[in-house]
């Protein structure tokens, strides 16, 4: 398998007042085409700020960040913008859609950015897509008027509208309740299989990442291993009940 | 990139409508911008109007002086009387310069200017009428009808015409008494009582049969002169060529009399100016109360009104002096009879006649319209009389010329103004005599002199020696002392040119246009291209060193033309105003909108929005803002304005009428004024939408990942 992103020996500080606080300490990561990865850690590990990284809306201090075989730092802003939309769908934590617009508007934004597809090509395109994520009788309704996991959906159809290489999904699940979150999954999980579109999603929670084909434990702002689901369920486990452990009885 | 406009106004109108304060900012732009149409068309309107008064009434499009002159022109006078202007002594060359211009259709010739007019008092009147009687009765008058008179005739004249002067007499003395009485022993001069005292007893009468001359002049010296009637008045005129004139400004139309004939000397009273200022004072107050109440005022409430009942009623002296014994009781019988009353004095019965109500004025206008009117003279100068005209020349002398009056006109629409009704129409030929210019006749009479005394020209520079050096210079006549005998020593040209004769001269239009002039009206063809034709006037001149001047009718105008220039800065002041407040409230609000939005135009950065689209979606928000509001502030306001066209605004009083170019003014809403109207919001909404736009480019696309609050 080819990769689609290539990470390595990144640093990334960020200045508050005086002090260079380092977010991620020399983390080095292949994405290969068609992975369905998770990257994995607790708060404050590093997860956003390398997820900023790939999904090209932040840059490395230090370090080499290549997407879809292009040096992120050698691209103006410019260039930036249109390898996100291109390349890259992103799906948000909170969602993120745009309140005054419909599902059907908010999925075809992306599209008409794009400015490539005729107004038929582009409806058949968001139906289709929303079909898929079973919110075809939902087109014309606004965001307000769905529920969480509706929304997340909505959010999915718009990450894949511009059929994009790479899906980066911030801790997608955080927001909803366990079941809904699962279907989230199950759904992101079948696009990846039918479509054959990498996803990259961020998550804490060990449930989600059993999802992944692989996990990508962060620690302290680096990579502390590549690791099997289960393998980094356990560790997850490990780490969240050895705080517990150590209180007080 | 239509879908995304589309989209991005979508997004706009979206967020207009989630937002109150968006309907706030709204109300601003609609307000100012319906304020900005009404008012803006308003003052369009009368901007056009009084254009139309000003153009069509004295001034044409383009007003030419003399570019050698000490004063600005301005055709309604300034405030230190009138402009000091050059002449333009070759009119009939510049004519055909400036009628060759692309745009001009005609130049009419001017000279603006004040002059006194005097119709003698009442006993001065009644006095010349007797004494051309009594010398009638000697085949002595210069009215040949009055000569062919029976002896009986003449008598019954003579009788009625002392009965009048004899009512007058009494008239004074009793006003003389009165004043003594009311005021003090000095008030009035014991010799001018005396000799109203003389005057009024049967004995200074019965010796007038003896010595008529005699009682005459005693008359003329010591009773004329009590009489203090002002029948001096100051009129503005326009000397100008009368058949360009006519045909030149359209609005023009004679309403009493005639059009002076083609080429004669000749005055046209302006019809205001006769109505307010010659008629009888009685019968224009009738009139003035009769409009009013015909408006719907009411003289019960209306002080103006009260006054005009007051003031009729106080004032009748007027009317008594002019009427003779035989006159006087008629009108006592008819007032009797119409008041119900069995007073005999003639003022007592005028002044309860005078008594107007809202419920009897109707009936009283009638009345006296109808059956008192005929016997009085309603106009100090009638149609037909020969008025003396008198005015300073250039160099200070009081120079007087007598035109015959042909009638009175006005100007369509403006017949209630008093600004297009205050300037008389005279000849160009008497003005040049007024002003003291050289007219045709002038020069014609100096060449006749010169002929007749063989009189040569003389250089300055041999002056000297030609007039007193010893070359024999023959003596052409000797200076002798004695009575002129007026007929008998004027001969040739200048007998020609006395007074009856000029009236009657028919000048070439060549003679009218030769001489001087002070300004000139220039009318287009197109009064839209006045810029234009202004600027290829000054260039001629420039070119052909005519040393002319061109204005605009509104500069020519003077103070009077910049008063809409200043409403217009009234409004543009008061419309940027309420448009500064709606910028600050815009920039605010958009810059709140755009802190709030941040995660929202972060995800559009994140999701592969350029800067640009993000700038757009702000302005266009903006711009959905202004030209949804202004939009509707725009129709609002022209369906205000059609209203007002369909209902017309009344003139509020007797000047508006001059602004209103007509009994009504209909504003119509300018393609101008809505252009300038939709130029102002987007300036408004973009300008105040640059700060926030600009920072909402700089939301970085990594809002998109915090997590919202």
């Amino acid at each position: 398998m080819s990769a689609i992103v290539t990470i390595k020996d990144v640093v990334k500080e960020y200045s508050l007042g005086t002090t260079v606080v380092q977010a991620l300490r020399g983390v080095s990561l292949v994405v290969d085409k068609g992975e369905f990865l998770s990257i994995a850690g607790p708060s404050g590990s590093g997860k956003t700020t390398l997820l900023n990284l790939l999904g090209c809306v932040d840059t490395a201090t230090r370090g080499l960040v290549e997407v879809a075989g292009k040096d992120t730092a050698k691209l103006t802003e410019r260039e930036l913008t249109n390898l996100r939309l291109n390349t890259i769908g992103f799906i948000f934590q909170s969602f993120n859609l745009v309140s005054v617009l419909t599902v059907f508007q908010n999925v075809e934004f992306p599209l008409l950015l794009q400015n490539t597809l005729s107004a038929g090509e582009r409806k058949a395109r968001v139906t289709s897509l929303l079909e898929q994520v079973g919110l075809a009788t939902h087109l014309k309704h606004r965001p307000n008027e769905l529920s969480g996991g509706q929304r997340q959906r909505v959010a999915i159809a718009r990450a894949l509208v511009t059929d994009p290489m790479i899906v980066l999904a911030d801790e997608p699940t955080a927001n909803l309740d366990s079941a809904t979150g699962q279907q989230i999954l199950d759904l992101m999980r079948s696009l990846n299989q039918s479509k054959g579109t990498t996803f990259i999603f961020s998550t804490h929670d060990h449930k989600v990442m059993r999802y992944a084909n692989a996990v990508v434990r962060l620690a302290d702002g680096k990579v502390i291993g590549r690791e099997k689901p289960e393998e980094a369920v356990a560790h997850a486990i490990g780490e969240l009940s050895a705080p517990v452990e150590a209180l007080p009885s | 990139m239509i879908s995304r406009l589309n989209l991005l106004v979508q997004i706009a109108v979206r967020n207009l409508l989630a937002s109150t304060v968006n309907l706030l900012i709204g109300g601003l732009i609609l307000f100012g911008t319906l304020f900005f149409v009404v008012i803006g068309s308003l003052l369009d309107s009368l901007n056009q109007s009084m254009a139309r008064s000003v153009i069509g009434s004295v001034a044409g499009n383009i007003q030419i002086y003399s570019s050698a002159s000490r004063d600005d022109l301005s055709l309604f006078g300034g405030m230190g009387g009138d402009p000091d202007l050059a002449a333009v002594n070759d009119f009939p060359k510049l004519k055909a310069e400036l009628e060759a211009i692309d745009n001009v259709k005609t130049v009419v010739p001017m000279g603006n200017s004040g002059a006194l007019i005097t119709a003698g008092n009442i006993v001065d009147v009644t006095l010349e009428r007797i004494r051309n009687l009594v010398r009638s009765g000697e085949g002595a008058s210069v009215d040949q009808a009055l000569n062919a008179l029976s002896s009986t005739e003449r008598k019954a004249r003579l009788d009625s015409e002392i009965a009048h002067l004899r009512q007058i007499i009494a008239v004074l003395e009793g006003d003389a008494k009165k004043a003594r009485a009311i005021l003090s022993e000095t008030a009035v001069e014991p010799e001018a009582l005396a000799a109203l005292e003389k005057v009024s007893t049967d004995a200074f009468w019965q010796q007038f049969d003896d010595k008529p001359y005699d009682a005459l002049e005693f008359l003329e010296n010591r009773i004329a002169p009590q009489v203090t009637d002002a029948q001096m008045l100051f009129i503005r005129y326009v000397g100008t060529d009368l058949d360009a004139f006519q045909r030149s400004f359209d609005r023009m139309e004679v309403v009493d009399g005639q059009p002076v004939p083609p080429g004669q000397r000749g005055f046209l009273i302006a019809k205001f100016l006769y109505e307010d200022q010659l008629k009888l004072k009685n019968a224009r107050r009738l009139d003035k109360l009769h409009d009013a109440v015909a408006v719907g005022r009411k003289i019960a409430d209306d002080d103006e009104l009260k006054r005009f009942v007051r003031e009729n009623r106080s004032q009748t002296r007027d009317i008594v002096l002019q009427l003779d014994g035989l006159q006087t009781k008629v009108f006592v019988e008819k007032l009797q009879k119409f008041l119900g009353s069995s007073e005999k004095e003639l003022p007592t019965l005028l002044t309860s006649f005078f008594e107007t109500t809202d419920a009897n004025l109707e009936a009283r206008y009638g009345f006296f319209y109808r059956e008192l009117a005929p016997l009085l003279q309603l106009y100090r100068v009638r149609v037909g009389d020969t008025l003396t005209i008198k005015a300073f020349t250039r160099s200070g002398s009081i120079q007087s010329v007598n035109v015959k009056v042909y009638g009175t006109f006005a100007f369509k629409g403006l017949e209630k103004s008093p600004l297009a009704g205050a300037t008389s129409l005279m000849d160009l030929m008497s003005f040049r005599d007024l002003y003291g210019y050289l007219t045709v006749d002038k020069k014609e009479e100096l060449a006749e002199l010169q002929k007749s005394t063989g009189a040569k020209a003389v250089d300055r520079e041999h002056a000297e020696d030609q007039l007193f050096g010893d070359d024999g210079a023959t003596v052409v006549a000797e200076a002798t002392p004695g009575v002129i005998q007026e007929d008998a020593q004027l001969t040739g040209m200048g007998r020609k040119l006395r007074q009856e004769d000029l009236l009657k001269r028919v000048y070439t239009p060549a003679e009218i246009n030769q001489g001087v002039v002070l300004n000139a009206a220039v009318m287009l063809k197109d009064g839209a291209k006045l810029d234009q034709t202004l600027a290829a006037i000054n260039a001629l001149s420039e070119q052909k060193k005519l040393g002319l001047k061109a204005v605009s009718w509104q500069t020519a105008a003077g103070m009077l033309g910049q008063i809409i220039t200043v409403l217009r800065w009234v409004l543009l002041f008061s419309v940027g105003f309420i448009f500064l407040i709606a910028m600050v409230i815009i920039n605010n609000a958009m810059m709140m909108a755009t802190l709030q939005r941040a995660q929202m135009i972060g995800t559009l950065r994140a999701i592969g929005a350029q800067k640009s689209t993000v700038l757009g979606m702000v302005l266009i928000e903006s711009l959905v803002l202004g030209v949804l509001f202004g939009g509707v502030g725009m129709l609002l306001g022209s369906a205000i304005v059609a209203a007002l066209h369909s209902h017309g605004i009344a003139a509020p009083n007797d000047v508006a009428y001059f602004f209103f170019s007509g009994p009504r003014l209909l504003p119509d809403a300018s393609a101008a004024s809505l252009a300038v109207a939709i130029g102002l919001i987007l300036f408004v909404t973009v300008v105040s939408t640059i700060i926030p736009a600009v920072l909402a480019t700089r939301v970085s696309p990594l809002r998109a990942m915090q997590a919202d609050e």
